[in-house]
């Protein structure tokens, strides 16, 4: 049974390059881009060997962060697995602790978790002093991950229960607002630490090393350092660690399969009888159409909801550094931030459709008519956020004069983004969790064209905006002149860019309808 | 599909010829062929039954004709026009309901339909009209407010139906239109049809109910493993035997159940 699950998700792997040829390529080049990264990363962490004492603060903070990572990320951005959501085995007669261990066990061959196998190689190697360490090192290195990939299936599972209630998706909304909450404060300090960094990474390191997270990660480095107790009793509180997570993934499973939950639907947003809603409120046309479907969207599809709740919110996390620490500048990119977010969010809005763009094809609509519609609602959210932001975020640190700079900026980040968007939604679609489904689940095996394709997003905004990002921070430095350029050449180059963006994802729409809606039919 | 190859492609003038014509028509699919060099002639006015096997290329072939899939090879014509030379003008003349689709079901039923109509370019007041007089006709009006993901497969292929007509079109290209869709619906939905083809109108549609075919159809084509096995009129295909007979004959299954004895439980 567990090498059946293994094999079914090396199959879900292998299908990632059989979708389309784009995709493939796109798949392939996240691939490679990050198995460079991972590669150089683990060639860092191997290096450590050289300094104990380094390897000493480093590693457990860096292995802390990494079990962190996989409880967190997961959750928000890529979504649990569902090849792994336990609900989907309740019709099989699976016995349970088969089931326990084989999802866990094909969590392990998963991109993500072989890239944390390449990483963790590099801290065997940091470690591999003496004979002694080195076993040590093997045992307890094996040991973190698999609790950071049992506690990351724990979590999404809870999380997974949680969501499919309303209740549990307002916890989680209030969740997400705390972990901000954190940030925020985390990079004041982190910006007022300069000249101390090392005395602090010492001292957290020590703390880390102590805490839950650090155990199995510190405990090769006590053997190293010739303390055999110390690394023996953080060794052995380690592996307690795994087994209480790993009792706790068994129970809820157990919970998940005896009660698989039922889809969520949001319930929300019925109009009763003959109301059009906002089809009867915008133009009749083609594209008025359109951008009343997306608006109507916005309200009643929970994916949706959660980026409108975000967008407005993450850059608000910009005014806690100033607040609670002498960092003066930070609200200043509030603006620039919301427009970026505005825009670079849109870069895959066709995939959540999913294949109902079929009646778009059907209907002939025209390319400018698509694109144009699913850009009005957020170019109509912008036009109020932008300039709220933009103004906000000059008045609070009193710098009126960087306002132009500050408007340039986004106007610039917001057509580039809108340029990206339009075009990438058309030629690089990637899979996302499907109407009705959790928000937080995401199709298996996309995980790597997700991370591949947002990056290729956000690169190319900042890449397309950045004559105007060069100017706004040459007026940063102080040039009075550069400030008014960037302000008329950001608002100047956004717009034409946005405007060239568009017309040329409503020809590639044009040309490539039929195309984009097999790539949006995965099975 | 040897007696039809050499039809020449109806060009030209669209008021005569063939409703819908496919020429050559081949899709492939990795190392399957779905479709394999399709002819296929749909008469206008005529109520036009395909039918075939699971995994026959039915969907695959209506998915072309509609513009919904890009063949590898042939052309196909609708009304004298090319689909893929000349998207726009033909889609106008087309209403399509596909298979295994997901539709915008976020919307309530009215307004799925109303949206339809819209991005077909209709005013807004035409759309409305039409939109609530399909909704009355398919007896959706007490779920004209629910959101169509509440619906039931029969509703949603009811107001599927209902966003292909909206804008009236001259052909009408439906793939399993009576799936999950109960008899009293099935009934009024054979009307609507009925009554669309009488007054000028083609309809083509895919099913493997040979018995609804028979019942409603004036010509039929038998798809089978990406080939039209037999095509004409139903008399003609069908010749002194039922459809079904026929079809089983040509499509050259058995239906013999081999082995599953085990399942027979009074053996044990």
């Amino acid at each position: 049974m567990v090498a059946h699950l293994v094999r079914l998700k090396l199959t879900l792997l292998r299908n990632i390059f059989r979708r389309s040829r784009a995709q493939a390529i796109g798949a392939v080049v996240g691939i490679v881009y990050f198995a460079v990264l991972v590669a150089g990363l683990a060639v860092i962490l191997a290096s450590f060997r050289q300094s104990l004492d380094a390897a000493r603060v480093v590693i457990p903070l860096a292995g802390a962060a990494g079990i962190v990572l996989w409880t967190v990320v997961p959750l928000f951005s890529f979504g649990s697995d569902p090849t792994l959501d336990p609900g989907r085995f309740a019709t099989f007669a699976v016995p349970h602790r088969d089931l326990t261990i084989g999802l866990v066990a094909a969590a392990l061959v998963g991109l993500p978790a072989i890239a944390s196998m390449v990483l963790s190689a590099g801290v065997v190697v940091a470690w591999s002093h003496t004979f002694g360490s080195t076993v040590v090192a093997v045992v307890a290195t094996a040991i973190g991950l698999l609790t950071a990939i049992t506690t990351s299936r724990w979590v999404s599972a809870v999380m997974t229960q949680a969501i499919s209630s309303r209740r549990g998706r307002d916890v989680i909304a209030v969740l997400g607002l705390l972990l901000l909450v954190i940030i925020g404060p985390a990079i004041s300090v982190v910006a007022n630490l300069g000249a101390s960094l090392r005395d602090v990474a010492t001292e957290a390191a020590a703390v880390v090393g102590w805490s839950p997270l650090g155990w199995a990660w510190a405990a090769p480095g006590d053997v190293a350092a010739g303390d055999l107790g110390t690394g023996l009793v953080r060794l052995a509180l380690a592996a307690g660690l795994l087994v209480v997570v790993f009792l706790l993934w068994s129970r809820v499973l157990r919970d998940e399969v005896d009660n698989p939950r039922a889809v969520s639907r949001s319930d929300s947003g019925t109009s009763s009888g003959d109301d059009l809603g906002l089809l009867a409120r915008l133009p009749g046309t083609p594209l008025g159409a359109i951008a009343a479907r997306v608006l109507t969207y916005w309200r009643r599809d929970p994916r949706y909801q959660i980026s409108m709740v975000m967008t407005p919110v993450v850059p608000l996390a910009l005014l806690i550094p100033f607040v609670t620490g002498d960092v003066a500048w930070t609200p200043l990119l509030m603006g620039p931030l919301v427009a970026f977010l505005l825009g670079w969010s849109e870069h895959n809005a066709v995939a959540y459709e999913s294949d109902a763009l079929w009646l778009h094809v059907v209907s002939g609509t025209s390319g400018r008519d698509d694109r144009r519609g699913r850009l009005l609602p957020a170019l109509l959210l912008a036009t109020v956020l932008v300039p709220l932001y933009v103004v906000v975020g000059v008045a609070v640190p009193d710098r009126w004069d960087l306002l132009p700079p500050a408007l340039g900026l986004s106007v610039s980040l917001l057509g580039a983004g809108y340029a990206v968007s339009s075009v990438m939604s058309v030629v690089l679609p990637y899979p996302v969790a499907e109407s009705g489904e959790s928000p937080f689940n995401a199709p298996p095996g996309a995980a790597g064209i997700t991370i591949a394709a947002q990056s290729m997003a956000s690169l190319g905004t900042l890449l397309l905006a950045s004559p105007t990002i060069l100017l706004a921070w040459w007026a940063w430095q102080g040039s009075v002149g550069a400030g008014w350029g960037a302000g008329i050449v950001g608002v100047l180059l956004g717009i034409v860019v946005g405007i060239v963006g568009v017309g040329v994802g409503a020809r590639l729409y044009e040309q490539r309808a039929p195309e984009l809606l097999s790539a949006l039919r995965r099975s | 599909m040897s007696d039809v190859t050499d039809l020449p492609a109806p060009q030209g003038d669209p008021t005569e010829g063939p409703a819908i014509a496919v020429r050559g028509l081949g899709k492939r699919f990795g190392d399957l062929i779905a479709v394999k060099g399709i002819d296929l002639d749909v008469p206008r006015g005529s109520f036009f039954g395909l039918v075939g096997p699971n995994g026959a290329g039915k969907t695959t072939t209506l998915s072309m004709v509609t513009g919904l899939l890009r063949p590898d090879a042939g052309q196909a014509f609708v009304l004298g026009r090319d689909v893929w030379a000349d998207p726009v003008a033909t889609k106008r003349l087309l209403g399509v309901l596909p298979d295994g689709l997901k539709v915008f079901d976020r919307l309530t039923g009215l307004q799925l339909i109303t949206y339809a109509g819209l991005l077909r370019g209709m005013s807004r007041e035409l759309a409305t009209e039409r939109a609530a007089e399909l909704v009355a006709a398919l007896g959706l009006t007490e779920a004209q407010g629910k959101l169509v993901v509440d619906y039931s497969a029969g509703m949603t292929k009811k107001v599927t139906l209902a966003s292909a007509l909206v804008h009236g079109p001259r052909v009408l290209v439906l793939d399993e239109p009576f799936e999950a869709v109960d008899p009293i619906s099935a009934a009024t939905i054979r009307r609507i049809l009925s009554g669309f083809v009488e007054s000028g109108g083609t309809v083509v549609l895919s099913s493997h109910v040979m018995d609804l075919v028979e019942r409603i159809c004036t010509h039929v084509a038998v798809i089978s493993d990406g080939l039209v096995l037999a095509a004409g009129r139903l008399e003609d295909v069908r010749g002194d035997r039922s459809l079904e007979e026929r079809f089983v004959d040509l499509v050259g299954g058995s239906t013999e159940v081999v082995g599953l004895s085990w399942l027979r439980t009074s053996s044990g």
